[in-house]
């Protein structure tokens, strides 16, 4: 399980201020993807996926930093499928990506907001997200 | 009021015929049109004179026009490629096409080296990169300790620096960019492709005559 590494030019273009969408976009548009970041490694917050996954009846597909979950019940646009990639900064310091890849946006949020960062909660540094505002989370 | 402009087509300075962007530009003269409507928004939202300025710009941006951001700021710079503190039509539309996903890599390429060449002295030091991280991390309500800045800056430099002077020149920013693709990801927008489609609420209004721009 290998994640990719981000390098300073990276790290420097996750800034919401190279983010040009925002001039396009309506205000209301709700975006189907969230950053967080994590001082675990890579091996934990994949386990601790995985744990999620089993809970939540999702099916796990592994790959390169890449971990794919899979729903098995039908949604209301079918199944929902969710995908984290795993970067990393430095070996304690790793930002992961979740984006939603199939299914109904609405349930995809719910199911961040309800199921995967409250159980992510101790892993999680930092949150950004469909909420706008980051929430500065204790150390 | 003076009125300068005749009643029924009245321009901002730093407007340009579609026709003359479309054809300097990725754009087709219909999505240089929808551009337009964009721009007008844009450029209307604070101070309503056909120029998009700072604080518009980081409305849009940020929805919120006093938010500053060292990478907004950069971007803003370079759009506003006459200096003169504002983003006009023409302006925007070259610089937008460059995020095009048919402009050409080397104008992408030349692109983030000048965003990222804060001070534009023609060099990225490792001064300014150094910043520019630390500046991200603030911005994302992340402390990261002085020892683990310098080891993500030093691995980076060291990698893109190839002939080790302290600072990346545009020579070795290609061939780094080249070994790293990802690094210019965020110079393409998809969805200039498709605009008029993307957005229709623009085709919309693009049959709407200019008669209310206000005096």
């Amino acid at each position: 399980m290998k994640p990719i590494c981000l390098n300073a030019f990276d790290i420097i273009s996750l800034s919401p201020g190279f983010d040009l969408s925002g001039l396009f976009e309506k205000p209301n548009n709700q975006k189907a993807e969230a950053r967080f970041t994590t001082k675990n490694s890579a091996s934990a917050i994949v386990s601790k996926l995985e744990e999620i996954a089993q809970m939540e009846r999702f099916n796990v597909k592994k790959k390169d930093g890449l971990v794919q979950l899979q729903g098995i019940k039908l949604g209301r646009k079918g199944q929902l499928a969710i995908e984290a990639e795993i970067f990393e900064v430095t070996p304690t310091f790793h930002m992961v990506e979740v984006k939603k890849r199939a299914g109904d946006t609405l349930e995809y949020q719910n199911f961040c907001t309800k199921e995967l960062r409250p159980s992510l909660k101790d892993m999680i540094w930092t949150w950004q997200g469909e909420q706008q505002q980051q929430l500065p989370q204790p150390l | 009021m003076g009125c300068v402009y005749s009643k029924k087509v009245r321009r901002s300075p730093g407007y340009e015929e579609p026709a003359l962007l479309a054809s300097e530009t990725p754009f087709t003269v219909s999505e240089v049109e929808a551009l337009y409507e964009l721009f007008k928004k844009l450029s209307s939202s604070i101070i309503n004179d056909g120029l998009i300025h700072k604080e518009e710009f980081q409305l849009a941006l940020f929805k919120n026009s006093n938010r500053r951001n060292l990478f907004a700021d950069r971007v803003f710079d370079l759009f506003d490629v006459k200096r003169n503190g504002v983003i006009e039509f023409g302006e925007f539309v070259r610089s937008l096409g460059i995020f095009h996903p048919n402009a050409p890599i080397a104008d992408k390429v030349a692109f983030a080296f000048k965003l990222y060449d804060l001070r534009q002295t023609g060099y990225i030091e490792r001064e300014e990169l150094k910043e520019m991280v630390l500046a991200l991390l603030n911005e994302s309500d992340l402390t990261l300790s002085e020892d683990v800045v310098e080891t993500i800056v030093n691995k980076t430099f060291n990698e893109a620096d190839s002939n080790g002077d302290g600072r990346i020149d545009p020579e070795e920013w290609k061939e780094f960019v080249s070994r790293n693709p990802s690094l210019i990801k965020n110079m393409t927008l998809p969805y200039l492709k498709d605009i008029t489609i993307a957005f229709p609420s623009f085709v919309l209004n693009s049959e709407v005559e200019d008669a209310d721009m206000a005096a």
